[in-house]
C-alpha cells in the first residue's frame, strides 16, 4: 500500500509522538493523562473546566478512556472497554483550525490525495458534563477517526472563549495507517523482528480481564456505596472550596456509575436520575470554578 | 454583470441536510431585506455547497427608489399611545399630522439611498435573520468578542456589485468583505479572484465546487443509476439519503464498492440502514429488489484503490457488528425480550411498555391479536434496535418468522407502527391496523390524560401524526377496526386499563381525546383533502363528539363541497336562513301535525305539500330543494307574520318544521357562514 512506509512501519507511539510535536509545534503545552479513570479527555479537568473563563489555553495529552460498557472480552477488533484517545484543546480556535488539523494528519503520514477526508455534522452533548458544542466528525474513507468540537457551553454555562476540542481515535487512526483490520493487530512500537508488540501483547490481557470485571464481578454493593461517598465528598470539598479536588470526586462518582450500568443493574428510570446526579455534581464544580477565577 | 449583487458567504462545513433548506431560506431572507431597504431588483438566487451560502441578486437598480406617500396611521380616536407610536417610528411632529376621513395621515419623503452604501448593512441584516436548527459563536480573535451565530465559523465573504468589488467592514463577524474566493478544499484550494456571477460559477466549476445543489444531487443518482445498470443492478430510491449525500462533497465523484459475501445472509433491511444510517452509502439492488452485495458511494476527490478498500472495510467492521447483533438476538426467543420490556419505560408518568402492552390486550379480541401484541414490541431491547432504532418492527417482524410465529402475526409486528407518517401507507391485514389503533389509541389516551399536549410547531411525542393515524386507520377499515364498538368505547375502556393499574387520568381524558382528534381530522380535510374550511366546520358541528364518525363526516364533507357551488344548494340555504329569521325557537313538531294544518293561501298550501313530502324523504336532497322553492315562494308572497295570531303561528310552525328537517339531514347548513 501506497501509504504505508515501506522502510519502517510507522508505529502506534510513532503517532503518538509526532502528534505531541505537531501540536508543541503549534504552541500547545504537551501534558500527561489525567491519573484517574475518565470515558473521554474531555473529563480531564484541563478541557472541562479550562474550558469555562477568559484565559488563552492550549493543551495536548494522550488520554486513556474507560468505557466499561463497551468492553467485548478482546473478541471484537474495534471495540473495546478501554482506548486513547489524542485530545487537544485550542481556546481560543486560531484562524485556520481546520488546516492546522488537516496539516497534523499529514503530520502523521497522510496523503491527503489520496484518502477521502470529510467533515461530518456532529451535535457534540456530554450530559453528564452538561456540555455542548457544534463541529464533526470527521472521516476518512468513511472511518470516523476524529471528533472536533467548538465548545458552546460546559457545566450548563456557556463559554465565553469557546475552546475548539479535536479528539482522535488513536487505536483507529492506527489500523488506519498501518492497513490492519483488528485494535489488536496495531504494531505498538513499529519493530518487525522478534521484538515487535502488538496492541494486543501489550493490552490484550488487560481488555480481557477488564471485561470480565465490568460485566460480571464487579461488587455492586460497594460501588453504590462508592458513588454516594464520591457525590459526599464533591459537596464537601466544594464547601471547602476545594474545586480541583470535588471535581474528582465528581468523575469517580460517574466512573462508578458507567460500572453500575455495565454491570446491568441500572434500570432505564434510574440511569437518567444517575445522570442527573453527575450532572449536579459537574455544574457545581463548574460554577465554583468560574466564581474562583 | 451591470446591476448585479454577488454575495458568498464562505464557513467550514454547513451540516448537509440543511443545504436543501438554507436554499430557500436564504433566498427569501434576503429578498426580504431588500425589500424592507427599498431596493428595486429583478430577483434572488441562491446557492449553498458545504462551503458556501452564495445569493445572486439581478438587475438591482443603483439606488434605492425615492418615497413619497400619504403614509396611513391609527384612526382619529386611537387612544393617544398609538398616535405618539405613528409619528415616532415616522420621526414626525404632532403638527405633521393629517386628519382624513377619520385617519391620521403623515406625508412621508425618503430619499432613495445608494445600494453601494447599504451592502454592509444588508450583509449584516442577512446574518442575524437567516434561520437556522442550532448555530454556534466563535471567538473573534482580533476584536476580542464572540461572534454573531451562524451555523460554523465563517471565514470570508466575497462581494461584487455593479462589477466592482466592495469592500466593507462586517462587524458581527469581523470580517471585511473581498473579491476572492477558495475552489475545492482539496482539489483546488487557491484563491480565485472574482469579477462577476458568470465568472464566479466558471471559475467554482473548474474548481470542483458543484454550485447547484439541485444539478449536483441528479448528478449523483444519475451516475450510481448508470454504474449500477452496467451490472444490472438498480439504486434503492432514498431521497433523504440523496439530500445528505449531496450535501456533503463539494465535488461529487461516484464509485462502486463490494460487501463480502459472508454478510448477505443477513436481513435486507439491515444492510440497507447499516449502509444508509453508518456509511451513507446506496444499496444496490437487483430488479427484484433484493440488496445486491454491492454498493454506491459518493466521495470528495476522485476515488483512489486504498480509498476504495478503506471503504469497503469500514462496511465490513460495521456488518460484523450487526451480524453479532444478529446472532446473539437469535439466541433469544421473543418472549424472552419481551419479558424485558418492564424495564423499558413507555412514558414516565405511565408505566412501562409490559403494562401498555397489558392494556391494548383488554381491547383484543382473535388469538391473533393477542399473540401479535404480546410480540409487537418485543424487539425493542433486541442488541440489532439498540443499533437501529428506525429498524423496530422490521426486526420483530423477521425475528418472528424466524422462530416460527405465522404471517399473520408476524406481518402485524410490523405494520402495527403504520403510518409512520402522513405519506406511509396504512396496515395491509386487519390485524395490524387493529394492533396499529389500539397502540394508538393508547398513546393518545395515556399522554393527552396526562395533560401533554403538543404547543406550536413542539410536539416531542408525535400526537398529531398518533391521532392523524388514528383516523386514516377509521377511514380504511372502519367496521372492521371498531368490531362494532364507538371510539369512544376503546377510549372509555383504555381509561379504565389505565386506572386499574393505578395511573389516574384527566377526568376530561375521554372529551379531550375526542377533541384532539376532531382536530386533527380538520386538518386532514383542509391540508390533505383540500376541503372548504366552512364546510368542514359545519360536518364537525353536526355531530355529536361522542358519536362522531370520522369516515361518514369526510364522506359528508365531500358530498357537501359538491353541493355548494350548485345554485340548488344557494336555494336551499337562502330558504333556510329566510325561515330561520322567522322562527322564536326551533321545536320538533310530532308526527303528522304538518298534515292537520290548514292554509287558506295557495302558496302556504303548497309549501305544506312540499314538507309532507320532504318528511316522507327527509334525506332526499331533490326533494328539499323543491320545499325550498315552495318556501321561498311563499315568503315572497305572504306575510308570514300574519296579523291574525292563529294564521301567524300555522305559518311559523311550518316554517319551523322545514328548519328542523334541513337541521336533522343537512344540518350542516346552519354553520356555513351566509356570504
Amino acid at each position: 500500500m501506497g501509504y504505508v512506509k515501506k522502510e519502517r512501519i510507522k508505529s502506534f507511539q510513532d503517532i503518538i509522538f509526532d502528534l505531541q510535536r505537531y501540536w508543541s509545534d503549534q504552541g500547545c503545552v504537551i501534558m500527561q493523562p489525567y491519573d484517574t479513570e475518565v470515558g473521554a479527555g474531555t473529563s480531564h479537568y484541563v478541557t472541562a473546566l479550562k474550558a469555562l473563563g477568559d484565559d488563552n489555553w492550549d493543551v495536548a495529552f494522550v488520554q486513556p478512556c474507560r468505557r466499561p460498557k463497551d468492553g467485548r472480552y478482546a473478541d471484537n477488533p474495534n471495540r473495546t472497554q478501554y482506548y486513547y484517545q489524542f485530545q487537544v484543546i485550542m481556546k481560543p480556535a486560531p484562524k485556520n483550525p481546520q488546516e492546522l488539523y488537516l496539516k497534523s494528519l499529514e503530520a502523521i503520514g497522510f496523503d491527503l490525495s489520496v484518502h477521502d477526508v470529510r467533515f461530518v455534522e456532529d451535535d457534540w452533548e456530554n450530559p453528564s458534563l452538561g456540555a455542548a458544542g457544534l463541529g464533526w466528525e470527521i472521516w476518512c474513507d468513511g472511518l470516523e477517526i476524529t471528533q472536533y468540537t467548538y465548545f458552546q457551553q460546559v457545566g450548563g454555562v456557556v463559554c465565553s472563549v469557546p475552546p475548539l476540542e479535536i479528539t482522535y481515535g488513536l487505536e483507529r487512526v492506527t489500523t488506519f495507517m498501518q492497513n490492519v483490520e483488528s485494535h489488536f493487530d496495531i504494531n505498538w512500537n513499529g519493530r518487525m523482528d522478534e521484538k515487535k508488540l502488538t496492541y494486543g501483547d501489550v493490552l490484550g490481557r488487560f481488555e480481557r480481564e477488564f471485561s470480565c470485571y465490568n460485566f460480571d464481578v464487579a461488587s455492586v454493593d460497594m460501588l453504590l456505596e462508592h458513588f454516594m461517598d464520591y457525590e459526599k465528598e464533591c459537596q464537601k470539598l466544594l464547601n471547602h472550596n476545594l474545586v480541583l479536588p470535588a471535581y474528582e470526586q465528581c468523575i469517580k462518582a460517574n466512573h462508578c456509575f458507567n460500572l453500575l450500568d455495565a454491570r446491568g443493574v441500572i434500570s432505564v428510570t434510574e440511569r437518567a436520575s444517575y445522570i442527573a446526579r453527575v450532572r449536579v455534581l459537574a455544574k457545581s464544580c463548574c460554577q465554583a470554578w468560574l466564581e474562583s477565577l | 454583470m451591470r446591476q448585479e449583487l454577488l454575495i458568498e458567504i464562505f464557513s467550514e462545513e454547513i451540516p448537509a441536510q440543511l443545504h436543501r433548506r438554507a436554499i430557500s431560506d436564504s433566498a427569501a431572507v434576503f429578498t426580504s431585506i431588500l425589500k424592507s431597504y427599498g431596493a428595486s431588483f429583478s430577483s434572488v438566487t441562491s446557492f449553498v455547497s458545504p462551503r458556501r451560502i452564495t445569493l445572486r441578486v439581478q438587475l438591482l437598480v443603483q439606488r434605492t427608489k425615492d418615497i413619497s406617500e400619504q403614509k396611513r396611521g391609527p384612526k382619529i380616536s386611537a387612544p393617544q399611545v398609538a398616535i405618539d407610536g405613528f409619528l415616532k417610528s415616522n420621526q414626525k411632529e404632532k403638527s405633521d399630522l393629517i386628519e382624513l376621513d377619520g385617519y391620521y395621515y403623515l406625508h412621508v419623503e425618503i430619499e432613495g439611498r445608494e445600494i453601494k452604501t447599504l451592502i454592509g448593512d444588508m450583509i449584516e441584516d442577512f446574518i442575524l435573520k437567516m434561520p437556522w436548527p442550532k448555530s454556534m459563536r466563535w471567538y473573534l480573535n482580533d476584536q476580542k468578542t464572540l461572534s454573531a451565530f451562524w451555523i460554523r465559523p465563517i471565514r470570508s465573504i466575497l462581494c461584487i456589485y455593479d462589477d466592482e468589488p466592495i469592500e466593507v467592514y462586517v462587524e458581527s463577524v469581523g470580517i471585511t468583505t473581498c473579491d476572492y474566493t477558495y475552489g475545492h478544499r482539496f482539489l483546488a484550494p487557491g484563491k480565485l479572484e472574482i469579477i462577476d456571477f458568470e465568472d464566479y460559477f466558471e471559475k467554482l466549476a473548474k474548481s470542483y465546487v458543484a454550485l447547484d445543489y439541485f444539478k449536483k444531487r441528479e448528478y449523483i443518482f444519475k451516475e450510481i443509476t448508470k454504474l449500477a445498470a452496467t451490472m444490472d443492478l438498480c439504486v434503492a430510491q432514498d431521497d433523504d439519503l440523496l439530500d445528505e449525500v449531496a450535501g456533503l462533497v463539494e465535488y461529487p465523484f461516484v464509485h462502486i464498492g463490494t460487501i463480502e459475501e459472508k454478510f448477505m445472509k443477513l436481513p435486507d433491511a439491515v444492510l440497507s440502514t447499516s449502509m444508509k444510517v453508518h456509511q451513507k452509502y446506496f444499496a444496490l439492488i437487483y430488479q427484484d429488489s433484493v440488496v445486491s452485495p454491492f454498493f454506491g458511494a459518493v466521495t470528495n476527490i476522485p476515488n483512489t484503490d486504498v480509498m476504495r478498500i478503506g471503504m469497503d472495510r469500514v462496511l465490513k467492521a460495521r456488518l460484523s457488528d450487526a451480524a453479532f447483533f444478529y446472532k446473539e438476538d437469535l439466541d433469544v426467543t421473543l418472549e424472552a425480550f419481551a419479558q424485558r420490556l418492564s424495564n423499558v419505560v413507555f412514558h414516565e408518568r405511565l408505566g412501562s411498555i409490559v403494562q401498555k402492552i397489558d392494556r391494548m390486550m383488554s381491547i383484543a379480541n382473535t388469538r391473533d391479536e393477542h399473540r401479535a401484541i404480546a410480540l409487537c414490541k418485543a424487539d425493542l431491547p433486541t442488541q440489532m434496535i439498540g443499533e437501529f432504532p428506525e429498524l423496530q418492527g422490521v426486526m420483530g417482524e423477521i425475528y418472528a418468522r424466524q422462530q416460527g410465529e405465522t404471517q399473520s402475526v408476524s406481518l402485524a409486528i410490523r405494520e402495527h407502527y403504520k403510518p409512520t407518517s402522513a405519506s406511509d401507507n396504512l396496515p395491509s391485514s386487519l390485524t395490524g391496523a387493529r394492533i396499529a389503533f389500539f397502540d394508538k389509541v393508547d398513546t393518545l389516551v395515556g399522554l393527552l390524560g396526562v395533560g401533554i399536549h403538543p404547543t406550536g410547531s413542539k410536539d416531542p411525542f408525535a400526537l398529531r401524526r398518533t391521532a392523524l393515524g388514528i383516523i386514516r386507520i377509521l377511514c380504511d377499515f372502519e367496521k372492521d377496526v371498531l368490531c362494532g364498538e364507538t371510539l369512544s368505547w376503546y377510549i372509555i375502556t383504555l381509561i379504565t386499563a389505565y386506572s386499574d393499574q393505578g395511573v389516574a387520568l384527566a377526568p376530561t381524558t375521554l372529551a379531550d381525546v375526542q377533541r384532539f382528534a376532531i382536530e386533527r381530522l380538520k386538518t386532514h380535510m383542509e391540508d390533505k383533502l383540500g376541503i372548504d374550511p366552512d364546510v368542514i366546520e359545519a360536518v364537525i358541528h353536526s355531530y355529536n363528539s361522542l358519536e362522531f364518525n370520522y369516515k361518514a363526516a369526510i364522506e359528508k364533507a365531500n358530498v357537501l363541497s359538491a353541493l355548494i357551488p350548485t345554485p340548488e344548494f344557494q336555494m336551499v340555504k337562502e330558504a333556510y336562513r329566510r325561515a330561520s329569521g322567522v322562527i322564536i325557537e326551533r321545536q320538533r313538531l310530532p308526527q303528522d301535525s304538518v298534515a292537520s294544518l290548514e292554509f287558506e293561501n295557495i302558496h302556504m298550501t303548497n309549501l305544506r305539500n312540499s314538507v309532507m313530502k320532504q318528511e316522507k324523504l327527509p334525506q332526499d336532497f331533490d326533494v328539499s330543494v323543491r320545499t325550498a322553492r315552495a318556501l321561498l315562494d311563499a315568503c315572497d308572497n305572504v306575510l308570514i307574520n300574519d296579523a291574525d295570531a292563529a294564521v301567524r303561528k300555522r305559518n311559523i310552525l311550518l316554517l319551523n318544521q322545514f328548519v328542523m328537517l334541513i337541521d336533522t339531514n343537512f344540518g350542516v347548513l346552519s354553520f356555513l357562514r351566509s356570504s
